[in-house]
């Protein structure tokens, strides 16, 4: 009698033991963050009309009938050199800034790189380096996420554990930045300070050394990545602008990888 | 005006050399985007590199002779997407170029798409991009 007791006992413990586990396992996903690795190539890369780019590319018609000769293309890539103007979806600069805007646009117009950073192989810095023109390479782990840009091989670390931008961080700016991220659910919060100012926001559109930028990283549908994209700059921005990026995750080869960048190759002086 | 003709003169001469001119764009700011114009030759160098490819390019002038021109193209990784590859052209292919000059005159283009002499097409940008 004591043994039956104790055998339905023991059952009672396994039993309820089980639920917990399923109770437990069932709950887990929900608390696990997505896994954002791997290699994705941008959807929205060129933005609206007038955004500008670099970097040749295709325009005119879509292609016709195989067999067909094809139409003459009717350009090579979008205006980059502001001549049509500011587009209305353009950050919106404070006069000091548009200024330096219309100084760097006049000069595109003549032909000049000068205000060019990605013809000099310098990095495209943040937010720019977003675009992910060429594509993008996402590495994960628990405590750190690393975007990699295709263009000009840029890199950027986003940092998950807790820390924060020491006094020596923020008087050290750099062209990525030093972003900190946190998890809300399914959504990567990152913030990123400590930016130079002879990046651009995103063309040629310039900014102060007092810009962040907030981004909000997230699914929105099996191998869509969207990253809302938030910049604020008191003394170059009327309001803080904001864009939103986003990309395919590639899954067979060749398009799962990336190729080696080595701008200086083309650099006069590296040759 | 003194310091164009200088700057011409030092394109040419690269030219001449087969090199890359010496003012190298890696920007489309240098371009007349809006502009495509089709050019027929020989190729004489393709060169895949970064961060822009090179295809310099002997041009029939219509008289009988031929006019080199320099013609920039994408990226070897944005090209290989695209369809291209080092071994895709080489000295002595007949082509027809689509290009867009370059602002300062120079024979300098920007490549909008390349139709080998069997017909193949290599666009400047992969399939839905």
């Amino acid at each position: 009698m004591r043994t039956t007791i104790s055998i339905v006992a023991a059952a009672i413990v396994a039993t309820a033991s089980g639920l917990l586990s399923i109770a437990i396992s069932a709950q887990s996903p929900a608390t696990q963050p997505p896994d954002f690795s791997g290699v994705y190539r941008p959807i929205n890369a060129v933005g609206p009309p007038g955004a500008g780019r670099d970097g040749p590319r295709a325009g005119g018609p879509p292609a016709p009938a195989p067999g067909q000769p094809l139409p003459p293309p009717t350009r090579t890539a979008p205006l980059s050199d502001g001549s049509q103007g500011r587009s209305p979806t353009a950050p919106q600069l404070t006069p000091e800034y548009l200024a330096r805007w219309q100084a760097m646009s006049k000069s595109r117009v003549a032909g000049s790189s000068e205000s060019d950073n990605t013809a000099k192989c310098l990095p495209p810095g943040m937010p720019a380096m977003m675009n992910m023109a060429y594509g993008m390479e996402v590495m994960q782990t628990k405590d750190k996420i690393t975007f990699f840009s295709e263009l000009n091989d840029a890199l950027r670390r986003v940092y998950l554990d807790g820390r924060k931008p020491t006094p020596a961080i923020l008087d050290d700016p750099t062209y990525a930045g030093y972003s900190t991220g946190r998890w809300e659910g399914d959504t990567l919060v990152v913030e990123t300070v400590a930016l130079r100012d002879n990046t651009y926001i995103e063309g040629f559109t310039p900014h102060s050394d007092q810009m962040t930028v907030k981004e909000r990283i997230r699914f929105t549908s099996p191998g869509i990545l969207e990253d809302r994209i938030t910049v604020t700059d008191p003394k170059a921005l009327v309001k803080p602008w904001e864009t939103v990026k986003t990309y395919r995750k590639m899954t067979t080869p060749p398009e799962d990888q990336l190729r080696e960048f080595a701008c200086a190759e083309g650099i006069e002086h590296a040759r | 005006m003194k310091t164009r003709v200088l700057v011409s003169l030092a394109a040419l001469a690269a030219l001449q050399l087969g090199e890359v001119p010496a003012v190298s764009h890696h920007s489309n700011v240098a371009f007349a985007v809006e502009t495509v114009l089709t050019a027929t030759g020989t190729v004489k160098e393709w060169q895949w590199s970064n961060p822009h490819t090179w295809l310099i390019v002997a041009v029939d002038d219509g008289k009988g002779g031929t006019v080199q021109w320099a013609m920039e193209g994408r990226a070897p990784g944005v090209l290989l997407r695209a369809g291209w590859s080092r071994s895709v052209l080489k000295a002595g292919d007949k082509v027809t170029v689509h290009y867009s000059p370059s602002k300062v005159g120079s024979k300098v283009g920007m490549i909008a798409r390349v139709t080998l002499s069997d017909g193949k097409v290599l666009p400047n940008a992969p399939p839905g991009d």
